[in-house]
């Protein structure tokens, strides 16, 4: 069936076809949820609230926009609830934290890996240490993958706004991360 | 090329949006400036490691946890098939509300209505009796017109209205 059908079916109030819809959209919703909570359950409740608050807000669905638009929007605004509520509990994570460790041949591979978890913390911590809309952009964009067009009506802004705001929020990330990833980098160089 | 423009253009770069010209413009500026070298090997550390490195699936039952809730919500707010007929419910009612008034206004009875016994003796030059007679004891003219004026203004029939 195609989606026009099922939204239309679904603002008539029918669950199975919004069940299809769901299937759909699912793991898209999930995965910007985890974007921005980086928490599994955070990101379930989180999708869930966004699929719920999309069911009932259908009937005001007028197809302006792509279905997939309009859903990210009800996801974005939902995620920056989350993200004031929860604001604060982002744990400052230093580089003491993710250490130093004696390196021997066995446990190289596992210490590389280590390492690189610890540097994607610190990029996490700062990501969320970032002003909302920067925040947001980058999780779209560098973490979510959309394009440019895509954030546009998701954010409803000028493509020439996105733009711009994409590469104040790369320079503004950069800006707090310069040195620590290169220290933590250490002797196991960058690449 | 200045540093603050191949920064412009190394941040093009990451979405694949710098086009060929620009990009050997970019490329020649890198090899001989290790500050930018160095930006450039910065974003693209920054750009990978801001992902996690895997998304995990949703929790066991999304699916039939969601449609369970939305059964709950919807028995305790049944709003969906609501607002959607709410929506409409508003213009309807509103549509009737004018089509009412303005029958109202334009099929309003061409007939007159009975007359009252006091406007039939104040206005049609029969014996005046009853509360007209307070009128019609009015010492002074003037009170005596307004009265009458006041008693006669509500008649649409302008013929009928009293003047002075
Ligand atoms: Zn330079």
């Amino acid at each position: 069936m195609d989606e026009k059908e099922l939204i239309r079916r679904s603002q008539a109030g029918d669950g199975e076809a919004f069940g299809v819809l769901v299937e759909r959209y699912r793991g898209k919703v999930f995965s910007l949820a985890y974007g921005f909570t980086r928490d599994r359950t955070s990101a379930d409740d989180l999708a869930q609230e966004v699929l719920i608050k999309a069911y009932f807000s259908l009937p005001k669905f007028k197809a302006k926009s792509a279905f997939g638009t309009w859903l990210y929007r009800i996801a974005v605004n939902h995620a920056k609830d989350f993200l004031r509520k929860n604001k604060g509990r982002q744990k400052e994570i230093s580089i003491e934290d993710v250490g130093e460790q004696t390196l021997t041949a066995e446990n190289k591979s596992l210490e590389e890996k280590r390492v690189e978890e610890g540097r994607r913390q610190i990029v996490q911590a700062a990501l969320a240490r970032l002003p909302e809309k920067y925040r947001v952009i980058l999780t779209l964009r560098d973490i979510d993958g959309l394009s440019y067009e895509d954030i546009s009506g998701v954010l409803k802004l000028s493509p020439g706004t996105v733009d711009s705001r994409l590469h104040r929020a790369r320079r503004k990330l950069r800006e707090k991360l310069t040195g620590r990833l290169i220290r933590q980098g250490g002797e196991h160089g960058l690449q | 090329m200045d540093c603050n423009k191949a920064e412009r253009f190394l941040l093009r770069s990451l979405d694949g949006r710098l086009d060929h010209e620009n990009r050997a413009m970019l490329q020649a500026h890198l090899e001989k400036c290790p500050s930018c070298q160095e930006k450039d090997r910065e974003y693209q550390m920054i750009l990978r490691l801001i992902r996690p490195q895997t998304v995990p699936e949703p929790l066991p039952y999304f699916q039939e946890r969601l449609l369970a809730k939305l059964k709950e919500q919807d028995k305790t707010a049944p709003a969906l098939i609501w607002v959607k007929w709410a929506h409409r419910a508003v213009a309807f009612s509103l549509a009737v509300f004018f089509l009412f008034g303005a029958g109202i206004l334009f099929f309003r009875p061409q007939e007159p209505r009975e007359l009252s016994q006091t406007e039939r003796f104040l206005l049609q030059d029969e014996n005046p009796l009853g509360e007209a007679a307070s009128i019609l004891d009015q010492k002074k003219a003037e009170d005596r017109n307004m009265m009458l004026i006041f008693a006669s203004v509500g008649d649409k029939d302008v013929s009928r209205r009293y003047k002075p």
